[in-house]
């Protein structure tokens, strides 16, 4: 277990972290400039932060009330950046070594060897790193981070200059690694769906403090507030007032339309300004009229995405703008190409409420 | 011949050994140049390019004043270690050095700046920061470490101010070339001072193409 908990001023830019990572992919996701490269720099021990503690499994690496600050390559953290950056006058072993300084030269050579191939590089021992692709290039990169035997692996975007079919096996064998060695990676992205994809747990960063952090779903699904959602991806979030409540239902009121939502971040009551969000591939689309939170409304633009459709509504009367996603055979099936006047419904386990931010905030 | 014999040797001996002075010296002070924070990169930047806007008579009157007895370094060298600096060859490697250091210290920083960023970060969380300077850091700049040398070297060469300061024009023990040519000329001597004078010239060709072919590789390395 890896823990993050740290203040640093750079010029204007304030990082204030506070993050812990379990064995597994830890996610860090945030827009560019967030802090995202700079938090993985702090954790590496390449900036020093003004003040707090980094530790893995309870042992400081970083502790700036007790002086401690290992160096870098003391800490037992692998690093691997958007590009490869081998050592280009190095052969490929000669890189995947460099680390296993301490090493015999026959154990080096083993341990290189079992990595290569654990790698899909069996055989690529003597090659000059220039003679590479790119894919190959960011797989020796990370054999390199982990040939010390390190634990924690600090990984920022080292996928994003890959093409998406490169992009997709290394995923894989990052998840396959994470499970076989128990290894802690804080893995830095600012793509959604790759985060989805490999996140066990996610850490979304914005200004350089940590929103929201919780295992994927948790996230995704209940956003603490607007920011995060939009950050997330939600495009349906719409601005209510609290009603009532009670354990398990909310009731809220959005433009004069009344609805029911089953989900909720922090503490909402009745009077208070929330905002409320869909996803839009959970809102169904009906002929007839739904027992709970029906919302007549009619297409007003649509998207097509080969795979899917994005539809806009305008409601009818009261109530929120939507944004639905449908994928092309209901939309066939539905006949939505002559149809454009329908019912929403609003599943209410799919709605969720969040404390409106004060405008200040942002 | 051997009127321009000895103050070839003599030059050659000094200037490279100003040059081993300025890798030694200012190899690591270019790195923490090259990598230091926004102040103190400014300021080691600074003084190390203050031999640079100083008159070479100025570098050499300071360096007399520091090695002879009037100072308390000159007083440690003489009666301490038993050095003798001034009126020797050394004394004149040492000012020539000093001349070419900043010369040395800019083109070293320039290459150490190109390095790239990820890889020295990479570098740092598998090796100790030596390993990462012997193992990545100079085969990585060794265009730009060559080009310095050869610029420091040439510079040396060519030193005549702060070295005819503290080791003054000793025939055959501290007269350099461009020494002998200022002694030539003043006597008369126009055969001899043209014929060191194309001396310099020709280790000036060979030395500027040498820099060519090295600064060339620098910018390569700088954009591979």
């Amino acid at each position: 277990m890896l823990e993050a908990s740290f203040r640093l001023a750079k010029g204007a830019f304030v990082l204030e972290l506070d993050l812990a990572a379990e064995p597994g992919i830890t996610v860090l996701f945030g827009p560019s400039g967030s802090g995202k490269s700079l938090t993985l720099r702090a954790i590496a021990g390449m900036v020093e932060p003004d003040a707090g503690r980094i530790a893995v499994d309870g042992a400081a690496v970083f502790d700036r009330a007790a002086g401690i600050s290992v160096p870098p390559h003391r800490r037992g953290f692998g690093y691997a950046g958007q590009r490869p950056a081998l050592f280009p006058h190095l052969t490929v072993r000669q890189n995947v070594a460099f680390g296993l300084r301490d090493h015999s030269r026959a154990e080096r050579d083993a341990v290189t060897s079992a990595l290569l191939a654990r790698f899909g590089l069996a055989g690529f021992e003597q090659r000059r790193v220039g003679s590479l692709s790119g894919g190959q290039a960011q797989r020796v990169a990370l054999a390199r981070a982990l040939a010390p035997g390190h634990r924690v692996l600090l990984l920022d975007e080292p996928f994003s200059a890959l093409d998406e079919a490169l992009r997709q096996d290394l995923r894989a064998l990052l998840n396959d690694l994470a499970r076989e060695r128990e290894l802690v990676i804080i893995f830095v992205t600012h793509d959604l769906r790759e985060a989805h994809l490999l996140a066990d747990r996610l850490a979304v960063l914005d200004g350089g403090r940590v929103l929201q952090a919780g295992p994927r779903d948790a996230v995704f699904r209940a956003p603490s507030n607007r920011r995060v959602a939009e950050l997330l991806g939600a495009v349906n979030v719409f601005p209510a007032t609290v009603i009532r409540r009670d354990d398990s239902t909310l009731v809220f009121t959005a433009d004069g339309w009344e609805g029911l939502a089953a989900s909720w971040s922090s503490d909402p009551v009745p009077g208070q300004a929330v905002d409320v969000m869909i996803r839009p591939e959970r809102v169904v689309m009906r002929r007839g009229a739904p027992t709970v939170n029906a919302l007549p409304a009619r297409i007003v633009r649509e998207f097509d995405y080969g795979n899917s459709r994005v539809l806009h509504f305008e409601p009818d009367g009261a109530g929120p703008r939507l944004v639905v996603e449908l994928a092309s055979r209901p939309y066939d099936v539905l006949d939505v190409r002559s149809r454009k006047s329908w019912t929403l419904e609003l599943p209410p386990e799919d709605l969720h409420v969040m404390p409106a931010l004060a405008r200040a905030a942002r | 011949m051997d009127a321009w014999a000895d103050p070839l040797r003599i030059s050659l001996l000094v200037a490279a050994s100003a040059t081993a002075a300025c890798v030694a010296v200012g190899t690591p002070l270019a790195w923490l140049i090259a990598r230091a924070r926004p102040p103190v990169a400014q300021v080691l930047s600074a003084i190390s390019l203050l031999p640079l806007v100083l008159p070479p008579t100025a570098v050499g009157y300071y360096l007399l004043w520091l090695l002879g007895r009037q100072s308390p370094t000159g007083r440690f060298l003489l009666d301490g270690l038993g050095i003798q600096l001034v009126f020797t060859w050394p004394g004149a490697a040492l000012a020539a050095a000093v001349v070419s250091l900043p010369l040395y210290v800019r083109t070293a920083t320039a290459g150490f700046e190109q390095l790239d960023e990820e890889l020295l970060l990479a570098g740092r969380t598998l090796a100790g920061p030596w390993r990462v300077f012997f193992l990545v850091v100079v085969p990585l700049a060794w265009p730009a470490l060559v080009a310095a040398s050869l610029i420091a070297f040439a510079r040396a060469l060519g030193e005549f101010g702060a070295t005819v300061v503290v080791a003054s024009s000793i025939p055959g023990r501290t007269r350099t070339l461009p020494a002998a040519i200022y002694d030539a000329n003043l006597a008369g001597d126009d055969r001899l001072a043209n014929e060191l004078s194309l001396v310099a010239l020709l280790i000036g060709f060979v030395l500027v193409t040498l820099l060519t072919v090295a600064l060339h590789a620098a910018i390569q390395r700088g954009r591979g």
